[in-house]
């Protein structure tokens, strides 16, 4: 590091070695500032990580003597039929779930993106679940879709009913996935709208007087310009819904049936119950791993959409 | 400028208008033929029973009585309200969610602490380090985005049983503050970028440590970068239900607010009375924080979805 000081020396002290003194005790120093976060986040975060893979080879049960099996694990994950019917549910709502909540997001977007006070409230609107446990928001869901609850009273008004909204297997299926997305779509909303504010005014006017029609200039010149954007939120949502845990617990409890259940509720209320623990952590490193997968995916769009964005003028 | 840099200016941005990406927010005056565009009214119109709907039964439902709730769980019987299941569930000996607010508000304020005074340094050094091997460091913390808390809070149950941690609130808070750290170091490496390194020189020729330059100094001046880091841990931490109902068992018989709505709701998921106020009172304090909060809430959803 350049000083901003003379480095004349002092009397009987060479300058290489006071350089070398500086130096040392700035490590010191930097080492001593970043060390309780690298201790904390190493012990708690990279340990368990490193047990879990370490356990996911064994047969542990929690109690006796661990032993090595290999892969074995690893290659039962796809032959349990109760693990591959729980990655059957997480990749239906991982690829609905994110297919709604994006289309949805752009389309209120686009029709929210003007600054006005209604468009503000709207906004709110549609991301203020955001906001709220997903476990709170999956028993208020719980009692409106239930048997007796206000969406089937209301039916009931109209002579129609009662739909097994949560009791039928492919129904709690879907009304899993309208609750997650209806949950989630405002999210992506409030992204869009901030990108759509920087699409640059004299682009549409320009295609405006050149008679292009409202849905032209979206197609061909707003969506384009935020589609950087819209990757990357459509990857967190993968990763969000791959994920999903508490919105089952509190609105399906993984049924009827095991309909429902998605692969992180496999996990924690099945697996790591049992007493088949390295076989638990093994899921648990699967999922890390397909969750890495699609992260790295993100940043490396990041990157590139960074650079689209660094690029213009 | 870098978009990281612009990233994180977002969070300090008054309006939604600031770009998550670009460099200049664009103003766009009101369009000159504004037509009344009929799927525009319509997908509004859908918007108000939709998200609005979940909202208002919620609200009317935590004063009815259960008959009211079953027969009319859309009305307001105006002679027939009453504040009786609201008291109840305020007043409940057992899962009370009331009773919970201290708990989790205590895990919030903790993890907070914590999160800032560890990511803060650390950021500070990676920001200003000019060796490589510091910078790796900030790989090493934002490999811990890719772990996902569901899959890995069972593992780190076995290290805390090995440090005594297990179903305290030590280990909890100590948990949930590791998790924190990536993120919050991530927002902070790239704001504390944002200032001119004179700053840090000239504290330094006027005598002062790094350690003191960082919180004297430059620490006031990531102010938009904290608050956007504090609201997004709170309402995190606030919400979260995996770590408490993994790392606080019911042994510990300490409940945050969602565990208690868990372990109570699941008893008397008939019994609405009991449902409908007990959510209302969960759901209480994040509304409040969430209207009075709401410009830097959106700026910061923005920024960490972003940075995610």
């Amino acid at each position: 590091m350049p000083d901003a000081r003379s480095s004349r020396t002092r009397s009987g002290e060479s300058a290489a070695a006071r350089k070398r003194n500086r130096r040392l005790k700035d490590s010191a120093i930097s080492l001593g500032m970043a060390g309780p976060a690298v201790l904390l986040y190493s012990v708690l975060m990279v340990v368990p990580v490193i047990v879990a893979i370490y356990l996911s080879f064994t047969d542990w049960d929690g109690f006796s003597e661990a032993d090595f099996l290999g892969i074995q694990n690893y290659t039962h994950l796809f032959t349990d039929p109760n693990t591959t019917h729980s990655m059957w549910v997480t990749v239906l709502i991982v690829i609905f779930g994110s297919a709604f909540e994006i289309g949805l997001g752009l389309a209120y977007a686009l029709a929210l993106r003007q600054k006005s006070r209604t468009n503000s409230v709207f906004r709110a609107l549609t991301y203020y679940p955001h906001v709220i446990s997903a476990l709170i928001l999956g028993f208020l869901w719980n009692a409106i879709l239930g048997t007796k609850g206000a969406l089937n009273t209301l039916l009931a008004a109209f002579g129609v009913g009662p739909v097994g909204f949560l009791f039928e297997q492919n129904l709690a299926l879907i009304s899993l996935i309208a609750v997650i997305v209806w949950a989630g779509f405002g999210f992506n909303v409030v992204l869009f709208v901030a990108a759509l504010q920087t699409v640059p005014l004299e682009l549409i006017e320009a295609a405006e007087i050149d008679g292009a029609s409202r849905w032209k200039i979206n197609r061909h010149i707003v969506i384009p310009m935020i589609a950087p954007v819209v990757t990357v939120a459509l990857i967190l949502n993968l990763i969000g819904l791959l994920r999903a845990y508490d919105i089952v617990v509190s609105l399906t409890g993984g049924g009827p049936a095991g309909a429902t259940s998605t692969y992180a509720y496999v996990i924690l209320a099945q697996s790591f119950g049992s007493t088949k623990i390295g076989y638990a952590n093994a899921q648990a490193v699967f999922l890390m791993i397909v969750s890495a997968a699609l992260a790295l995916l993100v940043t490396a769009l990041r990157n590139r959409s960074d650079r689209a964005a660094g690029g213009d003028a | 400028m870098s978009a990281e840099t612009i990233l994180v200016q977002a969070a300090t941005a008054e309006a939604v208008t600031t770009s998550a990406v670009a460099k200049k927010p664009s103003r766009r005056p009101r369009r000159t033929k504004e037509r009344p565009n009929v799927v525009r009214i319509v997908m509004l119109a859908l918007l108000v029973p939709l998200m609005g709907g979940p909202a208002y039964i919620l609200l009317v439902n935590a004063f009815k009585t259960q008959q009211d709730i079953q027969t009319q769980p859309f009305g307001i019987p105006f002679g027939r309200l009453t504040l009786e299941p609201l008291l109840a569930a305020i007043t409940s000996p057992e899962y009370n969610v009331v009773a919970s607010y201290g708990f989790t508000a205590s895990i919030v304020i903790v993890v907070d602490i914590i999160c800032i005074a560890l990511a803060g340094p650390a950021a500070y050094v990676i920001a200003r380090s000019t060796n490589r091997k510091t910078r790796l460091l900030m790989l090493y913390f934002l490999a811990g985005t890719f772990i996902p808390g569901a899959a890995m809070v069972i593992p780190a149950i076995y290290v805390l049983r090995t440090l005594g941690l297990v179903n305290s609130f030590a280990g909890l808070v100590l948990y949930d503050s590791a998790t924190t750290l990536p993120v919050s170091i991530f927002l902070m490496v790239g704001y504390i970028s944002t200032v001119p390194k004179d700053i840090d020189q000239a504290a330094s020729i006027d005598g002062a440590g790094r350690l003191r330059t960082f919180w004297t100094i430059i620490f006031p001046l990531l102010r938009p970068a904290v608050v956007t880091i504090l609201i997004l841990n709170s309402i995190g931490l606030w919400n979260d239900f995996v770590s408490p109902q993994i790392l606080l068992g019911p042994s510990s018989e300490q409940y945050t607010v969602t565990t208690a709505i868990y372990t109570g709701i699941s008893q008397y998921t008939t019994d609405l009375t009991k449902v409908f106020p007990n959510l209302l009172l969960a759901i209480a304090p994040v509304i409040v924080f969430f209207i009075y909060m709401q410009r830097h809430i959106i700026s910061g959803l923005t920024v960490g979805a972003t940075k995610g």
